[in-house]
C-alpha cells in the first residue's frame, strides 16, 4: 500500500511537470489577430547590455540592441561589398555646399518615435532637425559619452569646444540650448548643416555608428538615470520584454519606415538574397534574445531546432565543417541536410608588434626580418585556427577597400635559410648571443598558450628563442602603455570599414598611448599617412597604401598574421542572412520560410 | 540566551570590518583596474580620466575607503560600474532567482539524503551499505560541470526530457528548473549521505544505544527515535552553514541554464572588475555566515537541552 502510495505520488509529479513543460513549448505557437502565426525569430545573447542608451554604450552586447531600437542618420548598406555608407533617417546622402566643408542632412518626412509615456497622450512624435541636433551635442557631452567621443573627436567644427565646455559644467544637467556648436545649424524641422573642419571622408562614418543613434529629449529628462532600461527609438523593433539577464523580446515597428535593399551582386540573387527586395521592413514580428553565455548549451539549442542561428566556434567547426576539393568550406553531410553555413571574413587584422623603442628587438631591422621570415602564417592559420582565416599581406582587412585586393602586394612568407642569414646580420649567427626575447599576452588560456608553443617552435627552429609573458588584460595593458615590452600579441578590430583605420596603427605621432603601440616613428610612412588620410578611395589612394605597405615590409615594426574567417550555422528556413561586420544583428532584414522545425 | 545573541552580533563588527579591509585591499591593490578593463585598448587619456572622475576613483585612497564602510552601514552601495543599475536592485532580484535553483533541491535532498542514509546506517556492514558506499564515492569523484554537460546533453538534448536551459518568472520557471533541481540533488547525494551516514554509525556506539538494545527497544525506534535526535547536532551544523550557500546561487549553473541569479552576475561583476557588485556581495557573504553561525548555535540550544549559551 505504502509502495502503490509512493508510485501514485511520483506518477503525479511527472504528469504536472510535463503538464508545465507542455506549457512552455507550446508558448509560441500563438496565432496574430489575422489568424496567421507570427514569425518570430529565436536568438541569442552570449553577453548582457551594459546600456541601452546610445551615447552611453560602447559594447557588443548593447549595440545588438541599440542598433535594433534607434535608427542612425547612415547606415551601411547591408548586401554591398566592400562596405559603404548609405542613408538612414535622411532621405539622401548628405549634399556638399561650395565651401567643400559643409554638408546638409536631409531627414525623411514622417518618421515617428516609438509610443511612449515621454509624448504627448503617449503618442510618438515625428522626428526634426532638433532631435539630431540634440543627439550630436549630448554624444559630445563629456558627461554623457565618456567612451567613444574619440571617434567624431576634430571632425566637426566647434565640437570639441563645446565638449571641453561640459566637462567645466560638470555632471549637472547641461542645457543644450545656451551651449553652441558653431558647426551645426537647423536649417528647418527636416535639415540641418555640419561643417567639418577640412575636407574629410571619414567623417561620415560617426553618423553611421549605433552610439550616435537618434534620441528624443523628452525620454532623456523623463527617465534620467533609468534612460538606459526605457529606450525610445525609431528603429523597426521596440523592447516588449526587458530583461538584462534573462530573456529580451523585441517586437515590430509597424510604423518602420525601411525597405530591404533592391541592389546585391549576382551572387546575392543566386543565394536569394534580392527576393525581398524594396519590400517594406521588418518581417518578423518578434525577436526573442535569452541570455545564453555558454556555447555548449547554446548549440544543444541550435541543432534541437530551438535557435534560428548561432556563431561556430572552434570546436563546433572542426565536428561539423570541411573543406571541399576547390577549398570551399561546407558543412559535412550530416549537418548540411539540416542547416546552412555562412562564411564571412572580419574586419580585423592579427599580428605581432615589435616595441621599437626596445634597445634589442627596436634598433635592429635585420633581427625584425628574421623573426618574419621565420614564422608560417599559413601553417599557423591551418593548425591554431582550423583553417578559419587568411593570411593578411597588408595591414587593411580584405573586406575593407584598399586592402591587398586592390593593391598588388605580397608579404614574407616563411624562408628558413632568409632568416637564418638575416639573423646572421643582425649579428647573432644561429641565435648566438642572442638574449631570450620576451612576448607579452593579454590572457593565459589554452589557446593562447597553444599559440605560443607554436611561434616559440618555429623561431627556436633558426634560432630564436623566445619566452612567454602570459597576463591578465590590465596587466597587459599597463604593461604596454609603460612602454616595457619586446613583443607583444595584438590586433585591432575596425572603428569603420576604412584603411586609414589601420594605417594609423603605425603613424607616428599615434605612438604610446595612441593606438601605435610599435613607437613606430617613419617620416616618409608618416608623409604618406597625411597624404591618404582624407582621400576618398580610389587608384591613387590604394598607390599610397602600397607605398605604405612596402615601408612596414621593410622596416617590420610588425608581422602580419590573420584576419579571421566568421562562421555561423542558420537553420533552413533563415531568410536574407548575409553576416555583415558593420550591421552585426541585421533583425530588420531577416525573414523566416515555412520549412524547419522552429518555423513559426 | 539574549546577553548571548547580542554579544555574538557585536563580534561581527570587527569581522565585518576584517573583510571590508581585506576586500578593499585587494580588490584596489591587485584587482583589474576597472576603467581599464571598461574602456579596452588604446583608450584616450581624457576618457580615461572621466571614467575615474565619474566613479570617484579619483579620490583618495582613505576617502574611498570610507565611502565604502558607509556604504556597508547604509545597506546602499550605488550603482554597478558595469551596467549603473541600483546594487539593492539587482541583488533582490538575484536572491529571488538564485533561491528558487537552490532551494528547493537543498530541501528535498536534505530529507532524500536523510531517508537513504538513515537507511544505509540500518543495514549497516551489509552488502547494500558496501554497495552503496561505493556508487556515493564515485558519484563524489565526478567534476560538477561534467554531471551538467552530461545531464543537459543526454535528458534535455536527446531524451528531450526537460528544457536545455532558460528561465521564467512564476510558476512558468518550473521547468526550466526540474533539470538543475536534479542535478543538484544527484550531486549532493553523494557527500551528504556519506556525512549523514557516519554520523549515525558514530552513534549507535554510543552508550544509550547499548541500553536501549538491552532494554529490548526496537532497531527502526532507536534509529528514528533515539539517534536521529542526537544525531541531529552535527548534521544541524553541516545543513545550516550551507544557507547561505543558496542565497549565492550555484554560478556554474546558473551561466550553463542561464538563469539570472546571484552566482552568474558576481561571475560577470568579477570578469569586469565590477568594484561595487563585488564589494556589496562579499559583505552580504560575510554577513550571511555570521548570522547563520549564530543561528546554528541558537539552534544547538534548541535541539540538545543540555547546551546553554551564555
Amino acid at each position: 500500500m505504502v509502495i502503490s502510495r509512493k508510485w501514485l505520488t511520483i506518477l503525479a509529479t511527472t504528469a504536472l511537470v510535463s503538464g508545465l513543460g507542455g506549457c512552455t513549448k507550446n508558448k509560441d505557437s500563438e496565432t496574430k489577430a489575422d489568424g496567421s502565426k507570427p514569425k518570430i525569430f529565436n536568438y541569442l545573447r552570449t553577453a548582457a547590455h551594459k546600456s541601452l542608451d546610445p551615447a552611453k554604450q560602447f559594447d557588443a552586447a548593447s549595440a545588438q540592441i541599440v542598433s535594433n531600437v534607434y535608427d542612425t542618420l547612415l547606415q551601411y548598406d547591408y548586401l554591398a561589398r566592400p562596405y559603404k555608407l548609405v542613408p538612414g533617417l535622411v532621405e539622401k546622402m548628405p549634399e556638399k555646399q561650395k565651401d567643400g566643408l559643409t554638408y546638409i542632412f536631409t531627414l525623411r518626412k514622417g518618421v515617428v518615435f516609438h509610443d511612449d509615456e515621454c509624448f504627448k497622450d503617449k503618442k510618438g512624435r515625428e522626428l526634426t532637425s532638433d532631435d539630431a541636433i540634440y543627439t550630436i551635442k549630448r554624444f559630445a557631452d563629456a558627461n554623457v559619452n565618456v567612451k567613444s567621443y574619440m571617434l567624431i573627436a576634430g571632425f566637426v567644427e566647434g565640437l570639441d569646444a563645446f565638449r571641453e565646455q561640459t566637462k567645466k559644467l560638470g555632471i549637472k544637467k547641461t542645457d543644450y540650448t545656451k551651449l553652441d556648436v558653431t558647426g551645426l545649424r537647423k536649417i528647418d524641422n527636416y535639415s540641418f548643416s555640419v561643417k567639418f573642419n577640412r575636407e574629410n571622408p571619414l567623417a561620415f562614418f560617426p553618423f553611421a555608428f549605433s552610439g550616435m543613434s537618434i534620441v528624443p529629449k523628452e525620454a532623456v529628462e523623463k527617465y534620467g538615470d533609468d534612460f538606459a532600461k526605457n529606450p525610445v527609438g525609431t528603429g523597426p523593433f521596440y523592447i516588449k520584454e526587458y530583461s538584462r539577464r534573462g530573456k529580451m523580446i523585441l517586437a515590430k515597428n509597424t510604423k518602420y519606415f525601411g525597405t530591404y535593399p533592391s541592389e546585391g551582386s549576382a551572387e546575392d540573387k543566386a543565394a536569394g538574397l534580392l527576393a525581398d527586395s524594396g519590400k517594406k521592413i521588418p518581417f518578423l514580428d518578434e525577436v526573442h534574445l535569452p541570455l545564453i553565455e555558454e556555447p555548449q548549451p547554446a548549440m544543444l539549442k541550435f541543432l534541437k531546432g530551438e535557435i534560428h542561428w548561432i556563431g561556430m566556434n572552434k570546436d563546433d567547426f572542426s565536428r561539423m565543417a570541411e573543406k571541399d576539393k576547390a577549398g570551399k568550406f561546407i558543412l559535412n553531410a550530416e549537418y548540411a541536410k539540416k542547416f546552412n553555413m555562412y562564411t564571412e571574413p572580419g574586419l580585423y587584422a592579427g599580428f605581432l608588434r615589435f616595441n621599437l623603442n626596445n634597445q634589442l628587438v627596436g634598433k635592429n631591422k635585420a633581427l625584425r626580418q628574421a623573426f618574419a621570415y621565420a614564422l608560417n602564417t599559413g601553417k599557423w592559420i591551418e593548425l591554431m585556427r582550423n583553417g578559419r582565416g587568411k593570411a593578411l599581406k597588408t595591414i587593411v582587412p580584405h573586406p575593407i577597400a584598399g586592402s591587398e585586393n586592390d593593391i598588388d602586394f605580397e608579404y614574407y612568407t616563411q624562408n628558413i635559410e632568409m632568416a637564418k642569414k638575416k639573423l646572421a646580420e643582425a649579428g647573432y649567427p644561429g641565435g648566438k648571443g642572442l638574449p631570450v626575447i620576451t612576448i607579452d599576452y593579454r590572457s593565459s588560456n589554452k589557446d593562447t598558450r597553444q599559440d605560443f608553443e607554436f611561434v616559440r617552435n618555429e623561431l627556436a627552429a633558426v634560432g630564436i628563442k623566445v619566452k612567454a609573458n602570459f597576463q591578465t588584460f590590465s596587466a597587459f595593458l599597463k604593461r604596454v602603455e609603460s612602454g616595457n615590452f619586446q613583443i607583444i600579441d595584438a590586433a585591432w578590430g575596425a572603428d569603420f570599414p576604412d584603411g586609414e583605420n589601420f594605417y594609423q596603427l603605425l603613424y607616428g605621432p599615434n605612438k604610446i598611448p595612441g593606438p601605435n603601440s610599435s613607437n613606430f616613428a617613419n617620416k616618409k610612412y608618416d608623409e604618406l599617412y597625411e597624404k591618404s588620410r582624407f582621400m576618398e578611395n580610389g587608384q591613387e589612394r590604394f598607390k599610397l597604401f602600397k607605398e605604405m605597405s612596402e615601408i612596414v615590409k621593410e622596416e617590420v615594426p610588425l608581422i602580419l598574421r590573420y584576419n579571421y574567417l566568421g562562421f555561423g550555422l542558420m537553420q533552413k528556413n533563415v531568410r536574407n542572412l548575409k553576416r555583415n561586420m558593420m550591421v552585426e544583428d541585421p533583425y530588420k532584414y531577416l525573414n523566416l520560410g515555412p520549412e524547419g522545425k522552429v518555423s513559426h | 540566551m539574549l546577553t548571548y545573541i547580542i554579544r555574538r552580533l557585536l563580534h561581527m563588527i570587527p569581522i565585518l570590518f576584517g573583510v571590508a579591509c581585506l576586500v578593499f585591499l585587494l580588490f584596489t591593490a591587485v584587482g583589474e583596474d576597472p576603467v581599464r578593463v571598461t574602456l579596452g585598448e588604446h583608450a584616450t587619456p581624457e576618457a580615461v580620466e572621466l571614467l575615474r572622475a565619474k566613479w570617484g576613483l579619483d579620490q583618495s585612497l582613505p576617502k574611498q575607503f570610507l565611502d565604502f564602510l558607509g556604504q556597508i552601514v547604509t545597506f546602499d552601495y550605488g550603482r554597478s560600474y558595469n551596467t549603473d543599475d541600483r546594487i539593492v536592485d539587482m541583488f533582490n532580484q538575484g536572491a529571488l532567482v538564485s533561491l528558487s535553483i537552490t532551494g528547493p533541491p537543498f530541501v528535498i535532498g536534505t530529507i532524500l539524503n536523510l531517508i537513504i542514509a538513515v537507511t544505509i546506517a540500518y543495514y549497516r556492514g551489509s552488502k547494500f551499505d558496501r554497495y552503496s558506499t561505493v556508487v556515493f564515492v564515485a558519484a563524489m569523484s565526478v567534476s560538477y560541470l561534467v554531471y551538467i554537460i552530461g545531464f543537459q546533453y543526454l535528458l534535455a538534448f536527446k531524451a528531450d526530457l526537460f528544457e536545455i536551459n532558460g528561465y521564467a518568472h512564476g510558476l512558468e520557471s518550473i521547468p526550466f528548473l526540474l533539470l538543475p533541481w536534479l542535478i543538484t540533488i544527484v550531486v549532493t547525494a553523494g557527500p551528504d549521505i556519506r556525512m549523514f551516514r557516519t554520523v549515525f554509525l558514530d552513534e549507535t556506539k554510543s552508550d544509550y544505544v547499548r541500553t536501549a538494545h538491552a532494554k529490548g527497544t526496537s532497531e527502526p525506534k532507536i534509529l528514528l527515535v533515539h539517534i536521529m535526535k542526537n544525531a541531529m547536532i552535527p548534521i544541524l551544523t553541516y545543513t545550516v552553514n550551507a544557507i547561505p550557500f543558496l542565497l549565492l546561487g550555484s554560478f556554474v549553473m546558473e551561466r550553463f541554464f542561464s538563469i539570472p541569479g546571484l552566482g552568474d552576475m558576481m561571475i560577470t561583476a568579477l570578469n569586469n572588475g565590477d568594484f561595487p557588485v563585488i564589494k556589496a556581495m562579499t559583505m552580504m557573504i560575510a554577513l550571511a555566515f555570521s548570522v547563520f553561525n549564530l543561528l546554528t548555535d541558537i539552534l544547538y540550544a534548541w535541539v540538545d537541552p543540555r547546551i546553554k549559551l551564555s
